[in-house]
């Protein structure tokens, strides 16, 4: 058991010698891991903050309930009964039509004289907010006012939200296909460094050859180097997007006094963030062992 | 040891390197295997080592067909031999130390048994003082004598040196030489390529090869007494 870390740990010190005698490049080869790997990780940091917002938003999202014209004032307190019976219903809030076409005139700041309308346009309406997320229930609920008498339309007014979780599903899906993309871009950029790494090799990969290496023996230190390089990439993606959060929240702060709002930019779980350590290090680790292997395999032959 | 029996080598789209190659090394002889460029000595020494596979026929070494070893085992049998070529194929981006202690590293032997055995495999060809040095900043004899420390160091049964003087001045290849003398004397079985019969103090066998096909294997006694 000694043996078999005693071998692993010196295949890693020669990749980490290996990383040290070629700084320079390696340390271009982490930036250029590193940005790549930005790309999707800073789209997912914002999809993930629009949708964090979208679901606060659907908390407060109402339901508007417009009554029919002529109905009766038993009718109407049917009506709220209805609702308040209702486990699903945070708040009710009833607006006679009167009061919401004196609202109406008020934030156009007409007289009924200017727009030509002798009467009343608005019917009577109840606004109320849901304590469920369930789209599922909030359709059942929709049905059911449906059902009942005097009741003319009914808007859910979270229906943006809807759209909004699309685009967002969209984005998502396209940010999935761009990070494959750039995945693909990746084990080409890496299987190449450790190609030329091969090459560079090339008399110590025959010597040990010679001397009795298994394959295996010589593969090693080129995987670890891939690790390597997959774990520096990974760290300077990780360091990027927390750098972007701080100096994007810091900047919002100095700006609140205008915007009137404080706009801050939630960084990603941990466990997200070691999701990407982890990927970096994958692909590092793939890209390196099928590219060590192919190379040497085209040594010997050679 | 070692016992070659209608040995064939083709290399594609070449003629035959080696021809009908029949031939017996026991254990703890000194063997020069000598001829012009182009006989053959190299591709009998791969052979021998396991670095290559033959054409045709059987190379039995300690009780293994080298003909028919799988791929995978070929690693674990070349362990047993030293190897020293005549280009010497040192690492020049490490030091004489790391150099030597590489075949322990792919033996799995622990660091602190590898340390000993390196300075002992190094004190063995003169080198010890040199073990942090850059092989590159060493003579060509020196270089030679490295790249036996390190052929040595893994204590194989035999010892196989392709043209190891080729390159060197007489004074260097006779310090090599005696080397592999010495090694003879406690037991290693030696077998030396050269252009030219080398003047050898102790008993020794020559495989005298010509166009692929051995012309001349006989036992001899020292030349020198």
């Amino acid at each position: 058991m000694f043996r078999y870390f005693h071998n692993h740990f010196q295949a890693f010190s020669r990749g980490l010698i290996r990383i040290k005698s070629n700084l320079g490049g390696s340390i271009m080869m982490f930036i250029i891991i590193g940005i790549t790997l930005c790309l999707p990780s800073a789209g997912y940091l914002i999809v993930e903050n629009v949708r964090q917002i979208s679901t606060k938003i659907q908390h407060e999202a109402e339901i508007s309930i417009f009554l029919k014209k002529d109905i009766s004032q038993d009718q109407i307190d049917f009506i709220d009964l209805a609702l308040k019976s209702s486990s699903e219903i945070k708040k009710i809030h009833f607006e006679p039509k009167l009061v919401a076409w004196k609202k109406l005139q008020t934030k156009l700041k007409l007289s009924t004289l200017d727009v030509g309308i002798s009467k009343n346009p608005l019917p009577h309406g109840f606004f109320i907010t849901l304590n469920t997320l369930s789209k599922v229930k909030i359709n059942q609920l929709t049905e059911d006012l449906k059902l009942i008498d005097g009741i003319d339309n009914i808007i859910v007014d979270g229906s943006w939200i809807k759209k909004l979780r699309a685009v967002i599903y969209i984005i998502k899906a396209g940010l999935f296909s761009l990070g494959a993309l750039l995945v693909v871009v990746l084990i080409v950029i890496i299987s190449n460094t450790i190609r030329l790494q091969t090459l560079t090799y090339q008399n110590e990969i025959l010597v040990s050859k010679l001397i009795g290496a298994t394959n295996s023996f010589i593969h090693r230190p080129f995987i670890y180097t891939g690790l390597i390089y997959g774990l520096g990439g990974g760290v300077i993606t990780v360091s990027i997007l927390k750098g972007t959060v701080i100096v994007f929240n810091n900047v919002a702060e100095r700006y609140e006094y205008i915007l009137g709002n404080s706009i801050v930019l939630l960084g990603l779980s941990s466990t997200d963030y070691l999701i990407i350590l982890m990927s970096a290090m994958l692909i590092g680790l793939f890209s390196s062992f099928f590219s060590a292997r192919q190379s040497i395999k085209r040594l010997e032959n050679s | 040891m070692i016992k070659f029996d209608k040995v064939f080598k083709k290399y594609p789209g070449e003629m035959d390197a080696l021809q009908d190659i029949n031939l017996e090394i026991s254990s703890g002889e000194l063997v020069f295997v000598t001829g012009s460029s182009g006989a053959g000595k190299s591709t009998l020494l791969k052979l021998m080592s396991a670095v290559e596979r033959p054409t045709n026929g059987s190379i039995i070494f300690e009780n293994n067909n080298l003909s028919e070893l799988r791929n995978q085992d070929m690693p674990f049998l070349r362990r047993k031999f030293g190897m020293i070529f005549q280009d010497h194929k040192l690492l020049y981006d490490r030091n004489c130390f790391d150099n030597v202690v590489l075949p322990l590293e792919i033996n799995d032997i622990n660091p602190t048994d590898s340390a000993r055995r390196v300075r002992a495999a190094l004190n063995k060809v003169g080198l010890l003082n040199k073990e942090r040095m850059n092989p590159v900043t060493l003579s060509g004899g020196e270089q030679q004598r490295l790249a036996i420390a390190r052929a040595i160091v893994s204590r194989p049964s035999i010892l196989i040196a392709d043209e190891p003087t080729g390159n060197l001045d007489k004074g260097y290849a006779d310090e090599i030489m005696n080397i592999f003398y010495s090694f003879q004397q406690v037991g290693v079985t030696v077998i030396v390529s050269c252009h030219e019969l080398p003047k050898s103090p102790i008993k020794y066998k020559q495989i005298h090869l010509i166009k692929g096909q051995i012309t001349n294997s006989d036992n001899h006694v020292p030349l020198l007494s």
